[in-house]
């Protein structure tokens, strides 16, 4: 047995700590005996990387499935293309969220999420956004109407006021959009764009300009009619005791009302002429021209404070938006088509039926139908009611007082005159302005609140095809 | 004798050097422009290295987004300086 006395420092150390010993470390910090944090930091980091990780990934896996897509379809891009040539161009259509102010947010879903496959693969695209609820139905309308105007030969098509030498001919451009395609953001937007269409080629394709119906059907509401101030006839009032409105005594307005007359009367007659479309080119055909391909993209957008847990998830999980976003341009960009599911015709017959189902159609109608509940309620009927009462209650007043200062009844005020009330011209554009987006608002609703089937016409059924993705025997 | 324009003698065959040097502003505007338009959308959109001479589909987009876009801002940037000018 060998003693050998050594102090403990002169035992010789091992490895890392013989190589530390002389670079100025505390001694002590080599002696240590390495432990784990204290329960609670390790509470704390471990959820603080657990977080942070899981966001780390969700980003890196939304790169790589972009990067894959975009490799899949680059290809397309380097191709070549003449100069007098063009590129394929898709036709984006977004309408507003029921309930979102920013009526962008469809749009920005398909700029973030499939707007990059389609740069990848050189497909030109044009935005539309429905600013809102309604617009965009009625936007696709008129662009039918418009078209069947033109085909049945009652309008010339449209010409630039430019004439360029490569300008093409109404059919080139027709087979261009054809071979285009159209995308629909989210179940909203397509029941806008089929109530659009439907409306497109089911009513006459008179060129009737909403504001001035309105403005018509306004006109004779009464509203602006002059107030009774002392009884006119006793005999032919029916013991109401209210004045009836609509009786106007003529000595005091003729003045006054015929420039206001004058500007009612003529878009009632430019109606009359217009609308005399001989009934033989006014009936709806009976077979609608191939529309091009539609690509459905699923969006469901989060708003509220209910939903705000559905934020939190869709902001850790944005990989499966770009998977769902990237998946639907590329099955555009390979073309891979396949006809539009048409919905059960037995349950689109009665309405009862349809709420029964909780709306559903089957078919490709049933487009992203749980998308629906999110906006349930976003607008209800009543806040228009309550607006309208607020505004109607407070006009008779501010009338009043414009039609005293117009006649000079009544000498201005100092306020008034340092701010001037509203003239009657100026009442009757703010209430026409007030009643269409009123009743934009209440149709707008109507086309897509939860439970409204999507509309349909058995026209469409040839005329519609939806974008796929290739099935597995059908990829070479 | 007819005045063609707030120019001094106006000669009879309709030449006025008023005229002359607008349409020669102008033209020196529109090929500034179309000059800066070449270059910008050249540099940013067409890679230094090609195969063919043809445009390929996807240096066509970029390029007719590059000159939409350019055009729009062009006229912003016009409206934002008439309106400093009128202004100031």
């Amino acid at each position: 047995m060998l003693t050998l006395v050594q102090k403990t420092s002169q035992v010789p150390k091992s490895g890392a700590r013989a190589a530390l010993e002389y670079t100025g470390i505390p001694p002590s910090w080599l002696d240590k005996r390495p432990k784990l944090p204290s329960r609670n930091w390790l509470i704390f980091l471990s959820v603080t990387t657990s977080i942070v990780a899981y966001y780390v990934y969700d980003r890196r896996e939304c790169r790589r499935i972009r990067a894959d897509y975009s490799s899949r379809v680059e290809h397309l891009a380097k191709d070549p293309l003449g100069t007098t040539d063009l590129p394929r161009k898709v036709t984006v259509y977004g309408a507003k969220w029921p309930g979102d102010e920013d009526h962008d947010k469809s749009l920005k879903f398909f700029r973030k999420y499939v707007k990059p496959i389609l740069v990848a693969a050189a497909v030109d695209y044009e935005m539309v956004s429905g600013r809102r609820s309604g617009d965009l139905a009625n936007r696709i309308a008129d662009e039918i109407k418009t078209r069947r105007r033109v085909d049945s030969g009652l309008e010339p098509p449209f010409q630039s006021p430019m004439p360029l030498p490569n300008q093409p001919t109404l059919e080139q451009k027709r087979k261009r959009e054809l071979e285009g395609g159209i995308v629909l953001v989210g179940r909203h937007t397509l029941k806008e764009f089929m109530s659009g269409l439907k409306c497109g080629w089911t009513e006459s394709m008179d060129r009737a300009d909403r504001e001035d119906v309105l403005a018509q059907e306004l006109a004779s509401d009464g509203r602006f009619d002059e107030p009774e101030e002392s009884v006119v006839d006793p005999e032919v009032v029916d013991g109401e005791p209210l004045p009836t409105r609509s009786r106007l005594p003529p000595s005091q307005n003729a003045a006054l009302f015929s420039p206001l007359q004058m500007p009612s009367s003529s878009p009632s007659k430019s109606m009359q002429s217009i609308s005399n479309i001989p009934a033989y080119l006014d009936t709806p055909p009976s077979t609608i021209p191939t529309l091009p391909t539609l690509l459905l993209v699923p969006f469901t957008n989060h708003i509220g404070f209910r939903q705000v847990p559905n934020m939190l998830w869709g902001f850790f999980n944005e990989r499966h938006k770009v998977r769902a976003g990237s998946k639907a341009a590329y099955s555009l960009v390979m073309s891979h088509t396949r006809p539009f599911a048409a919905p059960n015709t037995t349950v689109s017959t009665s309405e009862v039926q349809d709420s029964q189902a909780g709306g559903r159609q089957g078919g490709d109608l049933d487009f992203d139908l749980p998308a629906e509940s999110y906006y349930d309620g976003a607008y209800t009927p009543s806040e228009t009611e309550k607006a309208r009462k607020t505004y109607y209650d407070a006009l008779p007043a501010k009338l009043a007082t414009a039609r005293a200062l117009a006649r000079g009844t009544r000498a201005p005020t100092k306020e008034e005159d340092s701010h001037p009330p509203p003239t009657e011209v100026e009442l009757r554009a703010e209430r026409l302005k007030k009643e269409m987006r009123w009743r934009g608002d209440e149709a707008g609703w109507d086309i897509v609140k939860p439970g409204q089937p999507g509309q349909w016409d058995e026209r469409f059924a040839d005329a519609l095809q939806v974008f796929d993705e290739p099935r597995a025997n059908d990829v070479g | 004798m007819s005045f063609l324009g707030r120019g001094g003698p106006s000669p009879a065959g309709g030449v006025n050097h008023e005229r002359i040097e607008m349409a020669i502003n102008e033209i020196d505007m529109v090929s500034d422009v179309f000059n800066r338009i070449v270059s910008s959308c050249h540099a940013k959109c067409i890679s230094p290295r090609y195969a063919e001479g043809d445009l390929n589909k996807g240096e066509s987009v970029c390029i007719d987004r590059c000159v939409a876009k350019f055009f729009e801002v062009n006229k912003k940037v016009g409206e934002k300086m008439q309106s400093a000018g009128a202004s100031a």
